[in-house]
């Protein structure tokens, strides 16, 4: 028995699809697995700071049980009035150490700048805000012979600021000695100069807003501005930093110049509360500086701005110093306990750090319990049974294409299909033997789609939707849509976006097939058998991107059918198509067909009006069992190597006939061990069948007898010849 | 073990010279220095490498094994468990008739006590050994011995799937566990364990032995092995036919799961693919250390090695996948 093709009749294209009548499809709103949620935080870049923060909230929780009254307003204003310089000394610290430096003369720099401040006020008696200014001159330029020395002719950080370190403080020495005397007998005296010393504001002494405000800063500078990313770029990685063209010298110079000035502030707030330098100021300031760096980051570790993890973790030491002190521990006791406490924070920091995407890694995978209804409708059209049709196929572009997921044929009969490396190419009509580049995109193309301007648009795997015109002109369209609600992780970028179809009206109805697994491990979300995909939708005129249908397990091809009012939609791990009312899209979708014998990829319009499914691969009773035991998969994928988990037959597949109503007429097979296996696309064009395969290195082409041979997608589409 | 070292990847299997023959199972040397070997229900004589095999005797059940006494007669064993003795011209002899017939012979040799000695796994020709046998727990199989009068005694019992028997150099009677990946004595002690592989026949080569092998483990396997529920469910919802496990032949078919790893790339299967057939003859020591071995990869056709022989100085495999005697390259063996 052959194809059953009606000779050019319309007849078959005025079925009329009963969309009520359909069995529903039970889609979940939302999913909540608390695998998930912890594998979703584990895997947030926050959850680096975990256990400095815990550390924290202990430190916090032990004070509050030892003491009493130590949390009360006052005494917080007065420690955060202490806190501010050392506060800002970190942040200056913090940004040398980002960029992978280190500078341990911030306390020799710091009691140079508090010097030069006093004596800018009291003995050249100049105005506060130049006081101001000529402090930070002096953070700045020792910054700056930093920066030179370390940054831009390449001596180490540590031995330059060793030198620094010691320069400065043996200069600091000279001066403060042969002017102390007239600092502290000067008279002088400043409204302003006073209230930066002493005064609140908003019942915060003006030193807190002073770190508050920078600490927004540095964090902004991080985040947001271009200085910090490549501050952060040269601290991860020196060497890609250059190649990525970053001015790698330039950027460490500058960042000890901004440590400097930060450090010059932290002098200046210093000079305004004390009004006066002794020999022991700024001494041991740098360990200290480091201390709660090292307690905030888990170490010394280049390439982060974690802002708030090292101020946490300087507000833990500070805290926890003062504590003991204030309830009167020895000073050797307090320094061994606060030793010790340091010792086991970071010792579990850095168990932690080193675990946890080991601990991400085995969680992540997050099965569940997947019935799949047994094959139905297709006795008598199993590969035993029936003669291996594509066995008369002809193969195209042999060994020149890798990997054409999807192929599409344009009016002239000229053929186009992806590649791997994220090419589409483009074999000229009419033997189709002359293969061209058309464009490179990068990604992985998978769907093609022709517009009514007869341009492409492919779904790229890695990318999102994007537009190919036939001169080459690549376009993005969209890459991202709306945050779905309750999500820890962030699903707004389109992460494997699969097939796609074009309705009448122009809109775009695609499928991000798994928002978990990147076109490496799409193999992991048959594991899983979550409903991790989407369909998501583009308006070309509104340039709007919309979820159109969240959590579907593995929604992939996508066709609409011939009457342009539904959309049918592959759910490759149930075996079933989907269908959608393209009227009435909330409504969800509805089962079209289910029971499939094998993984559906790609729907595509028969020119009897009918469908064409690509069966990606085969079902098998040892699977199908294995998917109800979610447990047994996870456990697999923990004891198992990955090549040996088990896995959907995709060494064999084929393409399924089906009419307009949903039933299957034909199957076409390639013999068991031949050049047509994993079937993932096919398109009829002028009576013959094109098919492409995501794992292939060619086409396929198959004649049908008997079917229109006038017909054509495009015309089907767009009513053109 | 693991398939590394001596038994570390070569295409030797995939290089050897061979002799196509439909069903293959057994062959053996007779004292003419022949090589009588057993394909379906009739059993060919092979003067010298490059002949074309002769008819020599045909049955009514297939030959499920060979062994040939220092004195010219041949031991046939068959599928529904009988034995044939023939002498040197194909005449059968009278005789040999257990009193308790084994269920299948898997394999036979004959003893210098002038009995045969009988492996008996315990599947009968219905039953599909390759599926059932990975998930029996059940040691269904002996050793029994038979003479001429058809005296019987049971030299051992109580083993898991046995399929080959030697004799060892001690004189004790050796014998391979298919499932249990071993060599053991028929006392029940184990000499040699953890063959990467599901042991066939063994034969004496040389100083040491060749193991052939019907199919590599698999750690997917022996995973589920360890997941009782599922074991039961297979069982209980699955005809056997489906069952994972090893398999004889490596076609692509559309009742099997595959593993992650073994899927096709541009219509080829990796060499380095994990499989659940495979072709493997493991040479080893007289301490049955493997020594060397020959390789049918998962993209090769040459699997499941049911049989293996020293034949003038060359080694002669079967391997039933393909339906092929294979004679294999010698290799110098350290």
């Amino acid at each position: 028995m052959g194809p059953r093709f009606s000779q050019g009749k319309e007849i078959a294209l005025t079925t009329q699809i009963d969309f009520a009548s359909l069995p529903r499809v039970r889609v979940p709103r939302i999913v909540v697995s608390p695998r998930r949620i912890l594998s979703d935080v584990l895997s947030k870049g926050w959850v680096e700071s975990a256990i400095p923060f815990t550390a924290f909230i202990f430190v916090l929780i032990g004070i509050s049980i030892a003491t009493t009254g130590y949390f009360k307003p006052s005494n917080l204003a007065d420690l955060s009035q202490y806190a501010a310089d050392g506060g800002l000394t970190v942040l200056a610290l913090l940004i040398v150490v980002a960029v992978g430096g280190i500078d341990l003369s911030v306390g020799s720099n710091f009691a140079m700048s508090a010097f030069v401040s006093l004596y800018a006020f009291h003995i050249l008696g100049l105005p506060v805000w130049l006081v101001l200014i000529v402090s930070l001159v002096c953070g700045s330029l020792i910054g700056a012979i930093n920066g030179i020395l370390a940054g831009l002719v390449g001596c180490g950080a540590l031995l330059t600021t060793l030198a620094t370190m010691i320069t400065v403080r043996g200069l600091y020495t000279l001066a403060s000695q042969a002017r102390l005397v007239e600092i502290s007998t000067s008279t002088r005296s400043d409204d302003l100069w006073d209230w930066i010393g002493f005064d609140k504001l908003l019942g915060m002494p003006i030193g807190f807003w002073v770190l508050a405000i920078v600490a927004v800063l540095v964090f902004l500078m991080f985040r947001q501005s271009r200085f910090g990313w490549h501050v952060l770029a040269a601290g991860g990685n020196r060497k890609a930093a250059r190649h990525g063209g970053i001015n790698v010298k330039r950027t460490i110079f500058f960042a000890y110049i901004l440590a400097g000035l930060i450090v010059g502030l932290a002098g200046f707030l210093f000079a305004a509360r004390q009004n006066s330098v002794g020999s022991d100021t700024g001494i041991g300031f740098e360990f200290a500086a480091l201390t709660a760096l090292v307690v905030g980051l888990g170490g010394f570790v280049p390439g982060r701005g974690a802002v708030v993890s090292v101020l946490i973790g300087f507000v833990t030491i500070y805290l926890l110093t003062n504590a003991m002190i204030n309830s009167g521990l020895r000073g050797d006791f307090v320094q061994f306990a606060l030793g010790s406490i340091i010792a086991v924070i970071l010792a579990i920091d850095v168990k932690f750090r080193k675990n946890r995407h080991r601990l991400l890694a085995s969680t992540y995978l997050d099965p569940v319990a997947l019935g799949i209804e047994p094959a139905k409708g297709v006795d008598g059209l199993m590969p035993h049974a029936i003669a291996p049709k594509l066995k008369h196929a002809t193969l195209i572009g042999s060994g020149q294409v890798d990997g054409p997921e999807d192929v599409i044929l344009d009016s002239d009969g000229n053929l186009y299909c992806g590649t791997r490396d994220g090419r589409i190419m483009r074999f000229a009509a009419p033997d189709l033997t002359k293969v061209s580049l058309l464009a490179k995109i990068g990604g992985r193309p998978l769907g093609l789609a022709f517009d009514a301007e007869e341009r492409i648009v492919t779904c790229v795997a890695g990318m999102g939707l994007l537009r190919v015109s036939l001169d080459g002109k690549v376009e993005l369209l969209t890459d991202q849509t709306d945050r779905s609600l309750f999500s820890v992780y962030d699903d707004t970028t389109i992460r494997m976006a699969d097939d796609l179809d074009i309705a009448p009206d122009g809109a775009i109805y695609f499928t991000d097939a798994t928002k978990r697994y990147d076109i490496g491990n799409w193999g992991l979300d048959l594991l899983e058998a979550r409903p991790n995909g989407r369909l998501l939708s583009y308006d070309p005129k509104s340039r709007k991107t919309k979820t159109v249908c969240d959590n579907l397990i593995f929604p992939n091809g996508v066709c609409v059918t011939h009457d342009g009012g539904h959309l049918l939609v592959a759910s490759t791990w149930t075996c079933s198509i989907l269908i959608f009312d393209l009227k009435n899209m909330a409504a969800g979708p509805r089962v079209f067909l289910s029971g499939l014998p094998g993984y559906p990829d790609n729907i595509n319009r028969a020119s009897d009006g009918g469908y064409w499914i690509a069966l990606a691969g085969m079902r098998n009773p040892v699977l199908d069992e294995i998917m109800t035991m979610p447990g047994l998969r996870r456990r697999m994928t923990k004891r198992v190597p990955p090549t040996n988990w088990l896995f959907g037959n995709l060494n064999i597949g084929g393409v399924l006939k089906i009419d307009g109503a949903g039933h299957i007429r034909d199957a076409l097979w390639d013999a068991p061990d031949g050049p047509l296996y994993m079937i993932t696309s096919m398109r009829e064009h002028k009576g013959v069948l094109y098919l492409g395969g995501v794992t292939n290195n060619k086409i396929g082409r198959l004649v049908l007898p008997g079917a229109n041979p006038a017909w054509t997608g495009p015309g089907s589409y767009w009513k053109k010849a | 073990m693991t398939l590394e070292g001596a038994l570390g990847p070569n295409s030797r299997l995939d290089d050897a010279e061979s002799v196509r023959i439909a069903a293959p199972e057994a062959i053996c040397v007779n004292r003419s220095g022949q090589l009588m070997l057993s394909s379906g229900r009739d059993v060919f004589r092979l003067p010298q490498w490059g002949y074309t095999p002769a008819h020599w005797a045909n049955f009514e059940t297939p030959v499920s094994a060979l062994a040939a006494s220092e004195d010219g007669r041949l031991a046939v064993g068959l599928a529904d468990g009988q034995i044939v003795v023939l002498d040197e011209a194909g005449k059968p002899l009278s005789g040999w008739i257990p009193s308790t017939p084994p269920r299948a012979v898997a394999d036979c040799l004959f003893l210098p006590s002038d009995e045969i000695a009988i492996v008996d796994h315990g599947y009968g020709s219905d039953e599909p050994l390759l599926s059932l046998a990975p998930w029996d727990s059940k040691a269904r199989g002996q050793v029994i011995a038979v003479n001429q009068t058809g005296a019987t005694r049971v030299i051992a019992t109580g083993l898991h799937c046995p399929m080959g028997i030697a004799a060892h150099i001690n004189g004790a009677l050796i014998v391979t566990e298919f499932e249990r990946a071993r060599v053991i004595e028929t006392s029940g002690r184990t000499i040699q364990a953890g063959y990467p592989a599901y042991l066939g026949r063994i034969r004496k080569i040389g100083e040491g032995y060749a193991l052939a092998c019907l199919a590599r483990r698999d750690p997917l396997i022996e995973f589920l092995k360890t997941e009782r529920q599922f074991v039961a469910r297979m069982k209980a919802n699955i005809d056997p036919r489906y069952w994972i496990g090893p398999r004889a032949t490596p076609e692509f078919s559309p009742d099997f799961p595959i593993e992650l790893g073994a899927t096709r790339l541009f219509g080829e299967v990796k060499p380095w693919a994990p499989s659940f057939s495979y072709g493997l003859v493991i040479e080893t020591n007289p301490d049955l250390m493997p020594i060397g071995s020959a390789h049918s990869r998962a993209n090769g056709v040459r699997h499941a090695i049911s049989d293996v022989m020293l034949w003038n100085g060359s080694l002669i495999a079967v391997s039933r996948a393909s339906n092929e005697i294979l004679k294999l390259a010698r290799q110098d063996v350290p």
